[in-house]
Formats: structure tokens, sequence, C-alpha cells
């Protein structure tokens, strides 16, 4: 049972570094645009689209 | 006849393949040279990405005047870019707001448009405030060169400024969000010891352990009490010195006392802590009120964009030169310039030529107001047609705009307060608690000295108002939901009591009734052209026009007609060549033919009378079905409209409302509404800034989502799909949550009734406590969530 003398402050500061990640998320404004970061990820895969790739993505749907 | 889609904006292509762009392997049709041009700059700039993702169409761009383009460069004026433009050292920042966001792909691709041009540092863009944050280094690139890259993609930008209340409310959201966040996770970490000591409660726990989960559990609350219970403490205090407990008094000393006390447990080792109720009870009220706070600051972001309303620049005439100098150096007697499509930058009186104007802005109305020499023309209207001349005679707070703006302020300073019922309860609960807390004390204090203390403790949390202080939050913030899922939204709070008392609507017509666009509706032939000609003529006519009955005529415009010796007569109509033949558009005075109708617009060709085409603005399709559903339910209707003519008249009647009030100026709608509310509670709908006053003093006030933003800053409610329909749901809604308050309400007090005599005699164990306080919220806020069952 003395264990927990040990466990127990190890999770408290997993949830201190969990709520230091969320305060952080929180002040760089990731919640400001839910819409957008929610789709942001399929854009900024090709960040700089070449010729090539457009021939790729433009196969006949 | 199905017409094909233009492929950038969605809308009906009506005169055939003219437009194409060669996207991703196929040409795409382009209903006009705008989005062709649009497409084509998106292309280039290698983002076809864009079509790819979006998943709304985009707005409908109307191929750029030359002049609107060399209107932003007013924006590099020193003088102007002071007020919205913040420099740091040698980077200079501006917060824009652009007009044509419709999805995430939007933003994407301004975004990556932007970014590869030489001199702006970065970009942001924003879906949700349609609003970008733009730092450039001014020394590479003009503020108007990035507004024209904006506009080469197809967006509007405009910098705007602002308000201060918006800041806050941001602000706030973002304070609620952390003190949420923390929340939640202690109350998740004290829960978890929580239940090991409830287990150690019937089961031999040893002291050892149960004082270091003790000891554990007081840690993970202190935030929790002290950060995130924050807002509460300061409303209580707030109340308290204006003489009137509310709930989030009884609610700070519950979350103080049982703190204190249960430190106090702990660290002597004796007694019962309440760790888990105080973190989780807050967590919960926390939530409602985030939520309440979200759905406010939705609605208020659009209010910063007012100054719009008034252009940043003037044309100055002196000494016969003419120079462009910002709006807010115009002094009275000054003399401007003010050009067709151009926005009126003061109030005066027009000392040269003639021209009609776009009053919409302050009286709603759409059709034009011809004014000549000595007519008065204010501040935020359109000149549609000529060239005018103009002497000040106010600026600044003088102007009618800002007249109207105060109006509505002082009106909305005199709104009576529907009070709230938790407020009233809430008064005589928590003074009824506390007395009976102190009452308890005393008592045991006098008979059995060393158990007062505790006693008074458990009374003070079992009675603990959580599921009182619930019950209107959940349910309120339940049907928030269910308002933003069909398209309404709420403002203020005590909307929904609100709701549920009004028994007399009264509309505004244009715009709210009706679309506020004309429409053709009847074409009537004299000559030998079939409609399809004398349509193509008419809109070849009309396209140079900025007149609103030149939009009904856009979409037939054939770009291969090509008019010249156009010539424009105020208030009368047009007259120009097409193949060397003479054509005349306009009034039934105009043509020189006894009209009978006054929405109508003839054409002729040379004397020869050749069509009639009738205008008229569109009801809007379930006007009157929400009308009659209103009169089943025992409103009233009436219709209270700027418009004088008989048009208001006819509307009403086929929509079915025999109450009709029609030519009043922005303050008779106010008198009219106060005369109303003498015997009943009114609702009022409006879209133009004329209405704002009147949505202000009114008991209810709504607004279209298509109105202006000053209308929507003073209404209660928003419908933003513009179906009116959805009041009468909204109704509905609001019936059911006061349905739901109550029920609530009535637990919460049968259950503090129940367990109040035996906290003061003694008999609650902290645990029973404890499960009583959860066990009766819970059931409220699943009281609450049957709300979102509903389907409308």
């Amino acid at each position: 049972m003395s264990i927990i003398y040990v466990l127990i402050p190890i999770a408290m500061l997993f949830v201190l570094i969990a709520i230091g990640i969320f305060f952080w998320a929180v002040k760089s404004e990731q919640f400001d645009d839910l819409d957008r970061q929610s789709v942001s990820i399929l854009f900024d895969e090709d960040e700089k689209p070449t010729p090539k790739a457009n021939d790729n993505e433009s196969t006949p749907s | 006849m199905k017409y094909p889609e233009c492929f950038h904006c969605g809308e009906p292509v009506l005169t055939g393949s003219q437009f194409t762009t060669h996207i991703n392997n196929s040409d795409r049709l382009m209903c006009c040279p705008g989005c062709q041009a649009v497409s084509a700059a998106i292309l280039e700039a290698g983002l076809s990405n864009y079509y790819k993702y979006r998943t709304e169409p985009g707005s409908k761009q109307t191929a750029l005047v030359p002049e609107e383009l060399t209107a932003y460069s007013a924006f590099d004026l020193p003088e102007v870019q002071q007020d919205f433009v913040h420099s740091e050292s040698d980077i200079s920042r501006v917060s824009l707001s652009i007009d044509g966001i419709t999805c995430a792909a939007c933003a994407w691709l301004i975004e990556h448009k932007l970014r590869h041009v030489a001199g702006i540092a970065s970009i942001q863009v924003n879906t949700t405030t349609e609003r970008a944050l733009v730092t450039w280094l001014p020394t590479q690139i003009k503020l108007s060169e990035i507004l024209s890259q904006i506009s080469l993609i197809g967006y509007q930008a405009a910098p705007y400024q602002v308000d201060e209340q918006e800041i806050q409310s941001k602000q706030n959201s973002r304070q609620f969000l952390l003190r949420l966040g923390l929340a939640g996770f202690a109350t998740m970490q004290v829960m978890m010891f929580a239940l090991a000591l409830y287990a150690g409660y019937f089961t031999e726990l040893e002291v050892e352990f149960r004082d270091y989960f003790r000891w554990v559990s007081m840690i993970f609350a202190a935030p929790v009490v002290f950060y995130s219970a924050q807002p509460f403490y300061f409303s209580a205090i707030r109340s308290m010195f204006s003489g009137r407990l509310n709930m989030d008094v009884s609610v700070s000393i519950a979350i103080l006392g049982a703190y204190i006390a249960s430190c106090i447990a702990t660290v002597n080792a004796t007694g019962e802590v309440y760790f888990e109720s105080v973190s989780m009870f807050t967590f919960f009220l926390l939530l409602g009120r985030y939520f309440e706070q979200n759905a406010r600051q939705k609605a208020s972001v659009s209010s910063s964009n007012l100054h719009k309303l008034v252009p940043l620049t003037a044309h100055l005439i002196s000494n016969d030169t003419c120079e462009e100098v910002p709006a807010k150096g115009l002094k009275v007697g000054d003399i401007i310039l003010v050009k067709p499509g151009e926005v009126v930058a003061a109030d005066g009186t027009i000392i040269e030529g003639c021209s009609s104007f776009n009053e919409a802005m302050l009286t709603g109305e759409q059709t034009p107001v011809q004014k000549s020499d000595t007519s008065e023309v204010y501040a935020g209207t359109i000149n549609v047609e000529q060239p005018i001349k103009l002497k000040i005679t106010a600026t600044g707070q003088d102007q009618l705009v800002a007249e109207i703006i105060r109006l509505q302020e002082s009106a909305s300073n005199n709104k009576p307060k529907v009070a709230l019922y938790v407020d009233t309860i809430s008064n005589y609960f928590t003074w009824a608690i506390l007395s009976i807390a102190l009452l308890t004390y005393i008592v045991w204090k006098i008979y059995w000295p060393e158990d007062a203390f505790w006693v008074t403790l458990a009374v003070l949390v079992a009675t603990c108002p959580c599921a009182l202080a619930l019950a209107t939050p959940t349910a309120v913030t339940c049907a928030t939901g269910i308002f933003t899922r069909i398209g309404i939204i709420a403002r203020k709070p005590g909307v929904f009591e609100k709701l549920t008392k009004i028994d007399h609507v009264v509309f505004d017509k244009t715009g709210t009734l009706t679309c506020g666009t004309l429409t053709i509706t009847d074409i009537e032939l004299y000559g030998q052209l079939d409609k399809a000609q004398v349509l193509e003529v008419a809109a070849a006519l009309e396209a140079s026009s900025l007149h609103p009955i030149a939009k009904a005529f856009e979409p037939y415009n054939n770009p291969q007609l090509t008019v010249s010796r156009i010539q424009s007569f105020v208030g009368l109509g047009l007259s120009g060549q097409i193949n060397n033949i003479d054509y005349r558009i306009g009034s039934a005075e105009f043509i020189e033919v006894t009209g009978e109708h006054s929405q109508a617009v003839y054409l002729a060709q040379g004397d020869e009378l050749l069509a009639r085409f009738t205008l008229v603005d569109e009801i809007r399709t379930d006007a009157k079905a929400t009308v009659q559903t209103l009169t089943q339910q025992g409103c009233k209707v009436s219709v209270a409209s700027g418009d004088g003519s008989i048009h208001v008249d006819e509307v009403a009647g086929r929509i079915g409302i025999t109450d009709v009030y029609k030519g009043l100026k922005p303050q008779d709608k106010l008198s009219l509404i106060q005369n109303l509310q003498k015997s009943a509670s009114v609702a009022m709908f409006g879209d133009g800034i004329n209405d704002a006053p009147v949505l202000a003093g009114a008991n209810l006030s709504v607004a279209m989502g298509s109105g202006s933003a000053i209308t929507k800053n003073s209404a209660d409610l928003i419908l933003l799909g513009d179906h009116l329909s959805r009041f009468n749901d909204a109704v509905t809604v609001a019936r059911l949550v006061d349905k739901i308050i109550k029920q609530n309400l009535y637990w919460a007090l049968g259950y503090n009734l129940f367990i109040i005599p035996l906290a003061v005699t003694g008999h609650v164990a902290p645990y029973i406590a404890a499960l009583g306080m959860s066990a009766s919220s819970l059931i409220v806020v699943g009281n609450s969530l049957r709300l979102l069952r509903v389907r409308l």
C-alpha cells in the first residue's frame, strides 16, 4: 500500500503537465476558431503544390 | 428549365457558357467575368486545393470596378491609418474584417495567397468571426496593396476597430475556458480519491491512508476553490453591495465554507471532508456559464463593424481643386464632392447637382429617394446616379447616424427589467438558508457546543443550492444549443421568459416580411420582340445603373450586347443605343404612358412601347404560415413600416394582417410600440438601422440575419437563416424550457425542504449530504438534457 506515497505524487505531476498544456493551448488561441482548426490538417499537407501534385489530385472523380 | 451552375459561386449560369476556367484538367463554367477572374487568380497562385476541400460555394463575384480598387488608396493616408494600424518598430499590424468567407477553405485560401506576397510578415484568418490579423512591413508593401491582393481572390476586406465590449467579452470567454478546464482536471482527480474515502467509510481504512487521501484532495481542490470559482465570489460581493442577495451568495458561502471546514478537518484529522462536492459543484456551474458566455460572444462579434457605415475619406473641394482628405477632418461649411456609388461622408445640403440616394441604411427602404438643390442628405447613405456637391452641416456626433445610435441606447436603458424566476427565489432562499444555519448554530452551541460547527456545516452543504443554482442555467444552455442548431441566436439572458409572454407581434415590412430585393414577376409585351429579347435589352441598359431596380435585371444580362450613349435621368430612367437603335427604360412618366401600377418599369424603342415589367419585393415564403400560427396561438399581429405607399397594404393583405401602420419614422415606431405595451407584451421584428431604437424599446426584439449590424446589436433574438417560421419554433422551445425550469425548481425546493429538518437535527451523515447534493444536481441536469431530444 505504501507505494501510493510514490505513485500519487507522480500522478499529480502528470495532471500538472496536462493542465500546463491545456493553458498553453487556450492562450495560443487554439480554441478560438474550431471550424478552421478541424480541417486545417487537410490543407497543410501540401504547403507548396507543385504542378505534378496538381496532376495527381485531379484524377477524374 | 434547369440552368448549369457556376463552378465558383454555385449560382445558375443563365446566358450559356461564355466564361470558363480550366480547373483540375477540365473546363468549368463560370457565371460572370468576376468569378472567372477570381478562379483564375486562385489557380495562378497554385491554390487549386481550395476547390477540393471547400464545403460551401464561394460568394458571387461582381467584376470589380477600377474605382473600387483605387478607393483602397484612402487607407494609406497616415491620418486614416492612425485609428486602426498599430506599429511596432518597423512592423505594422491591422485587423481586417473580410466579407465573403463561407467555409474553412476560404481562410486557407486567403492565408496562402497572402503568405507568399513580399512584405507580409504574417496573416491569420478566423472563419468564425470572419476576420484576419495581418502584420506587414510598411517599407515593402502598402496597406492598399494588401487589400487589393485579397480582393483579387474574391473577398472584400476593410480595417475595423475592435470595440471595448468585444475585447472584454473575448477575454471573459477565454478566462472561463481556463477556469472550466482546470476545474475539470481537478474534479476528476478529487473524485478518484473521494471514491477511496467513501469505500473507507464502510470498510476499515487505515487512518494514515485516509489522512493522506484527504491531504491530496485538499491540494487538488485548492485551485478550483481559489481560481475556478472566482466569478461566483465577485458576483456575490456585487450583489451584497447592491443589497439584493443572489444565488451566487449561497453558492460562494457553500464553496468557501465547505472547503475551509474540510481543510480544518484535514489538518486536525477529525470531522468530515467535502472536497469532491466542492469541485464537482463548481465544475457543473462553470460549464453552464461557459456556454452562456460563448453564445453571447458569438453574437456580439458583428457589432464592431458599425463604423463602416460612414466612409473614411471624402473629396474636399477648395479653390476649385479636389483632394482626398480623411473624413474626420471635415468641418461644418466645407464643400465635398460625392461621386455616384460613393457613400456620403457627412450630413449636408446639396448645393450643386441632383441625384437619388439609397437611404436603406437609415430607413430600411431600398428604393432610392430623389434629392436636388437644398435637399438634406445624410452620412452613410449612398449616392446612386450623378455626382453632387455637398455643403456639410453636421459632422461626427451631430450626424443623424450618431443620433439614431443614441436613441437606441437610451431606449435600451429604459427597458423594463424582467426579473428571472431564480433571481427572486434566490433572494429569499439565501436569506432563509443563512438564517436557518445561524439559528442551528446558536441552538446547538447552547445545548451541545462540541457538535455545533459540524452540524451547521452539514446544513450548509446539504442545502447547498446546487440543484437550484443549476435549474435555470442547464435548461437555458440546452435550449441555446437547440437555437444554435436551428439558426437562432439568443443574445440576451431572459429571452426565454420573454418569449413565453409575447402576445402582440409587430413586423417591419421591408426585409422582414419581404426579402428586400426586387424581382420581376410579370412581363407584358406590346411590340414585336419576345420575352427573352426584351429582357436582354432591358438588362443591357440597366447594367450601368446602381439602382435596386437594375439588380432585378442582372440575371438576364447578355454581355454580347453593348450599349452606347447611355444617359441616366434622375428618378426617371435610362436611355441608350444598342446596335444603333434608341431604347429607353424607366417609369410610366418617363416613357409617357399612363401608368396604373407604381412598381412597374417600361421599355420603349424610340416612341414605340415594347414591354412592361412588373416588379415586386417578394414576400418571404413562410411569412403567411408564420402569421397564421401566431394568430392561432392568440397573438395579435401588426405591420409597422417606414414605407407610406399602397404597397404596404398590399403585402399585409396577402399575408393576412389587418392591423397596418405605415409611413412611420423611427420615433413614431417607438411611440407606437410604447402605446401597444400598455396592454400587451410586444415582440418587434426589424432589419434596418431605423429599427434599432424601436427594437431596443420592445419587450422582445427579433432581427433578421441579413439585417444591418446595428439592428443585430440591439436585438434579443437573431434569425440567422432569415426563416420567419423559426420564430414559432423559438416560442415552442421557450415554452418547453419554461416547463423544465419549473420542474427543476420544484424538485430542488422539494429536496431542500426534505433535507433541511434532517440536517438541522444533526441526522445527516456527510456521505448522505454529498450523495443528496450530487443526486439532486444530476437529476436536474438530466431533466434539462431532455430538451436536447426536441425535434423541430
